[in-house]
């Protein structure tokens, strides 16, 4: 009922409707970060949750397929809860867990934008490479049981939060000027009634989705394929993309050459 | 449309949580991670981007992105490693000398929790080069 409310009269209280999340996520987020022994969470946690259904709230209604909406509402709110856990934990190695699970979530995301093979890759290298990799080094380099003076205290938590949180609003109130938060969302930017006073500004308001950007013909997606045809990015990587391809195989190279150029040195920076 | 709108408000948001992360820890670990946490938000936007366009150039950007992640986490847990083994902390806090003195301001709330001053001070070590030189008689210069 509310909720119907809040949707038909957008038009008036929808800028400041979207304020309440980004307060409640900031405060959350300062009181979760580690400011040393005897600090009480709960409180946080809990405005972090509710900052999280405000902002599941103010979202735009998500498109007709309600699986889509679902798993849409469910990736992202893990994401962004298990981001929030990450950098407030005080356990490197907890961190690096809930950094997988964002990257799990991420993934998922991917595959609701019809990207499996993205997902697959992501998946293999980061929670399966990347991670492991840094729990190694966590590993190595924590001998001593519980968690560091470092790691109890963080940097001026204050001072972060408030900037992170005026540049999100600042790229949420510039995303919402460009997308109509109107009914009929099938309706594209450039037939809407007030788009013909106005300038359109923002690249996307010139782009009704029948009219794709002037893409190479290779990289456009041919209407016998799906979506998420593997065939097509393979296309588009080595067509359009080929030298790019060529220098990021180039890079690998060079940065493996210096990791082991790195760390082959001795313990006291003399050559081994 | 409005679907676009939501991926890219997940990828902003993701992308400020990592810039947090980095800016407050002082884990070396945690800050990379952060930051590669950032590269998650980029790539989100940049796949909402291609499904919304209906080509795949979002997606291949995204290739290069985490092929640059990749190449990014190795250098990273080369350097991590090789000033582990100088310092024997993982604060980003200990290597706050490289900079100017007193230029950088003390960021850091405690000042307690500061890692224990070197008692000795580092000189920088220079690579063996050359040859041992050889010496007729080992035992003339000892009398000498």
């Amino acid at each position: 009922m509310t909720l119907e409310l809040l949707g038909q009269n957008d038009g008036l209280c929808w800028p400041w409707l979207s304020v309440v999340p980004l307060l409640l996520g900031a405060l959350s987020v300062w009181g979760l970060l580690p400011r040393g022994a005897g600090q009480r969470r709960w409180w946080a946690a809990a405005v972090g949750l509710a900052a999280l259904a405000a902002a599941g709230m103010t979202l735009l209604r998500p498109a007709e397929l309600v699986v889509h909406g679902v798993l849409f509402h469910l990736f992202s709110g893990l994401a962004i809860a298990a981001a929030v856990c990450m950098i407030a934990n005080r356990n490197p190695v907890y961190a690096a867990l809930w950094f997988a699970v964002v990257t799990l979530c991420v993934c998922g995301l991917f595959l609701v934008c019809s990207a499996p093979f993205l997902a697959a890759a992501m998946t293999i290298v980061y929670a399966g490479a990347i991670i492991v990799t840094f729990l190694f080094l966590i590993m190595l380099a924590q001998q001593a049981v519980g968690a560091a003076a470092y790691d109890r205290h963080a940097r001026q938590p204050l001072a972060a939060t408030l900037a992170g949180f005026i540049v999100l609003g600042g790229v949420l109130c510039g995303l919402q000027q460009w997308f109509p938060r109107s009914a009929d969302a099938s309706a594209p930017a450039l037939h809407q009634p007030d788009a013909s006073e106005r300038p359109p500004h923002g690249p996307l308001a010139m782009l009704p989705r029948e009219q794709s950007p002037p893409a190479d013909s290779l990289s456009r997606q041919r209407p016998e394929e799906p979506m998420g045809a593997v065939r097509g990015l393979g296309r588009t990587l080595f067509g359009s993309y080929l030298y790019a391809v060529e220098l990021a195989g180039t890079l690998l190279l060079v940065a493996s050459i210096g990791a082991i150029a790195i760390g082959l040195r001795g313990p006291r920076g003399g050559r081994r | 449309m409005n679907e676009l709108y939501n991926y890219l408000a997940v990828g902003g948001v993701l992308f400020v949580l990592g810039a947090i992360g980095f800016l407050t820890r002082r884990n070396l670990i945690i800050m990379m991670l952060s930051a590669e946490m950032m590269l998650h938000g980029v790539s989100l936007n940049l796949v909402a981007f291609s499904q919304q366009h209906r080509n795949f150039e979002g997606q291949a950007f995204t290739v290069f992105i985490v092929t640059v992640a990749a190449c990014e986490a190795g250098l990273a847990l080369a350097l991590f490693v090789a000033l582990y083994q100088r310092r024997r902390t993982l604060d980003s806090a200990a290597w706050r000398q490289l900079g100017e003195d007193g230029f950088v301001p003390d960021l850091a709330d405690e000042a307690a929790d500061r890692p224990p001053a070197e008692t000795t001070p580092e000189f920088p070590r220079l690579t063996p080069a050359g040859r041992v030189p050889q010496l007729p008689n080992p035992g003339s210069l000892r009398r000498g």
